[in-house]
């Protein structure tokens, strides 16, 4: 759906646009990184069992982290409506080039990516712009509050649902629960989108359920779209946008080890080359983010977040009015500690399969409740608690008060990710 | 015999200091190798998944190079390596296992052979003559594999020859596993069938991207039905079984659906 040609003018809080999902491609990375990375990830497991030490989270420099104020500047909280925005624009770029034909589109998305914050704002009318989304009136399909159904009364629910006005489902993996009586629901959604009978629609589903689901229905040929995978210079330039908001000059942001710069990125083209008045070195800090984060932007910013570091000497508010007298005397409005220096969640000691259960569970549902996780995991409620306490304590995952829901974190995705493939789980293919 | 091979002459000029040297190189060589053998899988237990496989593997072929590096580095200590020496020793030892040891060199071959052909691995779910276990370890001479009742079992190589060596997972961390119903007839065997389909589908245990299939077979006492599926590891076959059939026991009889109740024999 995107070319190389478009891409430039492609909206920064989607960069790359979306894509058939047999087109995404993980970002590349070097030998040199993936050995280390596979070194690291066996070490950590043959250590699992010999220290129980290394579990939270420890900063590896001196440097101090940054302040609330630096925070909010620097990574602020993603804008979900312009994203939606994006989103609407090219689907219905799509369709006027009749590369898109289907009336309902399937997006799929890894866990963090914001597709499913995204699609909650298309029933907001006044969040999206009107000429791009052509002032259609979208509704969001909320899952009913029990999920267990049996064929005849999922027909039903569906039946109840206004399918003849544009709709979108954010999130497909809050419509089942992988038990006996609780596939009914998309099992349903899918026959009524074959036989044409569903509308207009939008599909968002999280690359984990997807897999599930495109195992589970093997006949299904849905042709998902996917948001191209965020590499090292849509990343750094969704970083310095999202930095660089409200009229303020480009981020700068340099390696603690060497002083080398991440942010701004290096000029491509030669004009740009030659403006240049001096010569910097670049660090291939992103391309490792980027590999790190498997192409996933929430990932890459949850570890761009952990990354970042004040200089000991600077203030810990920064005021918008001295911002330029005060960049005069900086060489950098922030420090970034190098990836082997910063110490990502790792996977505690445990038994193997109850810890994968749990985890698998959790990324296939996209965070359940206790109740529900227990049924889905078939792990017993009192060792439900005592694995989900240990992960907590690892930062791999976080209890959600709002929803009463648990999640794995963006933070220790990865690791979570990695672990669960060797293990033999069923991952996705983000 | 031996004079007629020459053995005599060959092993003439060895000397006190030459056979403690060659006696020192096989020691570091038994213990590299007793270390590989008990390290190797240890640290393979801990990877998991296909490093654990690949890991596994290695030992039988690590053993197999020192060996023969060993062998290599020793007959020039005691012996002048030239073709009438050689000859002498390798025909001498050939005639030694070919009367005395004749069973035994038959298992060292087939210990090479097992090697290059690779009918088991360690890490392998294998049958032998009603044996079924994972394989633990594989020796020069024999394999021990370990049955799910905790029980070793030796296996000579030389079983190779003769017998039906059955491999459920070849080197692979797929393993089928099936689970049985035997049901009465009158119901309707769709329904029953994708039951058991979802049954598998929504196991937490089941590797999803392989495939789930529900093979039926009409009996004269009813309807034999086979869930196959295979489980995230090989080592969760037995719970993974037990969990099919539970659940899939469970959901048949709250359908409604009569297991056979007289005994059933033969196929």
């Amino acid at each position: 759906m995107n070319n190389n040609t478009n891409e430039t003018q492609a909206d920064p809080c989607l960069p790359g646009g979306l894509l058939p999902l047999e087109q995404w491609t993980l970002p590349q990375t070097s030998v040199h990184r993936s050995l280390k990375d596979a070194i690291r990830h066996a070490l950590q497991q043959l250590r699992a069992g010999m220290s129980q030490t290394e579990e939270p989270f420890e900063s590896m420099d001196q440097l101090p982290e940054l302040s609330g104020t630096q925070k909010s500047w620097l990574v602020p909280e993603p804008d979900y409506s312009s994203q939606a925005t994006a989103i609407a624009c090219e689907l219905k770029r799509a369709r006027a080039e009749g590369s898109l034909s289907r009336e309902v589109v399937c997006l799929v998305a890894a866990p963090f990516s914001g597709v499913e914050q995204a699609l909650a704002h298309f029933s907001q009318p006044d969040q999206l712009d009107s000429s791009e989304a052509s002032g259609e009136t979208w509704r969001v399909i909320s899952p009913p509050d029990t999920l267990l159904f049996d064929y005849q009364a999922a027909s039903e629910w569906w039946d109840k649902q206004n399918l003849s006005l544009p709709w979108v489902i954010p999130e497909l993996s809050d419509f089942w629960l992988r038990r006996l009586s609780g596939l009914a629901l998309i099992k349903e959604l899918f026959r009524r989108i074959a036989n044409g009978s569903a509308g207009v629609g939008i599909v968002g589903c999280s690359s984990w359920c997807w897999r599930y689901w495109g195992h589970y229905l093997e006949n299904a040929q849905m042709s998902p779209l996917s948001p191209a995978p965020m590499e090292s210079e849509r990343l750094g330039g969704w970083f310095t946008h999202r930095a660089s908001g409200n009229g303020r000059s480009p981020v700068i942001a340099r390696m603690t080890d060497d002083g080398s710069y991440v942010l701004p990125l290096a000029e491509t083209s030669e004009a740009e080359k030659e403006n240049s008045s001096k010569k910097r070195k670049y660090s291939t800090f992103l391309r490792d983010l980027a590999a790190t984060s498997r192409g996933n932007p929430g990932v890459a910013l949850a570890i761009w977040q952990r990354s970042l570091r004040a200089r000991p000497d600077d203030d810990a508010s920064v005021d918008d009015a001295d911002e330029k007298t005060k960049r005069q005397h900086r060489t950098a409005d922030c420090w970034v500690v190098p990836l082997a220096q910063l110490s990502l969640p790792t996977m505690p000691q445990s038994q193997e399969s109850v810890t994968g259960f749990v985890l698998h569970a959790l990324l296939l549902h996209n965070g359940l409740d206790e109740a529900s996780l227990e049924a889905v995991s078939g792990v017993s409620g009192y060792q439900l608690s005592l694995v989900l306490s240990r992960l907590k304590r690892a930062e791999l995952v976080i209890y959600d008060q709002s929803d009463e829901h648990w999640r794995v974190t963006a933070i220790g995705y990865p690791t979570v990710r990695r672990h669960l493939q060797s293990w033999g789980f069923p991952v996705d293919q983000f | 015999m031996m004079d007629d091979l020459g053995v005599k002459e060959a092993f003439a000029s060895i000397t006190g200091q030459a056979l403690l040297k060659a006696v020192l190189v096989v020691l570091i060589a038994s213990l590299i190798v007793l270390a590989i053998q008990k390290m190797l899988p240890r640290v393979a237990e801990k990877l998991g998944g296909k490093p654990r496989l690949y890991l596994l593997a290695s030992v039988p072929l690590l053993r197999l190079l020192i060996i023969l590096a060993t062998i290599v580095v020793v007959v020039p200590i005691l012996v002048e390596p030239s073709f009438e020496n050689m000859v002498a020793i390798f025909g001498a030892l050939a005639l030694a296992l070919g009367f005395a040891f004749k069973d035994y060199a038959n298992s060292l071959i087939a210990g090479i052979v097992t090697l290059y052909e690779m009918p088991y691995r360690p890490g392998d779910w294998i049958q032998v003559d009603g044996q079924y276990g994972e394989v633990r370890s594989i020796g020069a001479r024999a394999a021990e594999i370990v049955t799910p009742d905790d029980t070793v079992v030796i296996v000579p190589h030389s079983k190779l020859w003769n017998s039906l060596i059955a491999n459920d997972n070849d080197g692979t961390d797929n393993l089928m596993c099936i689970a049985d119903f035997h049901l009465e007839a009158n119901h309707d065997v769709g329904q029953v069938r994708e039951l058991l389909r979802d049954v598998a589908f929504t196991s937490p245990r089941t590797k999803t991207w392989q495939p789930v299939q529900v093979i039926v077979f009409n009996k004269p006492w009813g309807m034999h039905y086979r869930l196959k599926a295979y489980p995230f590891a090989p080592k969760e076959q037995f719970q993974f079984i037990s969990e099919l059939t539970a659940r899939g026991s469970a959901e048949l009889a709250h359908q409604g659906v009569r297991f056979v109740s007289a005994p059933v024999t033969g196929n």
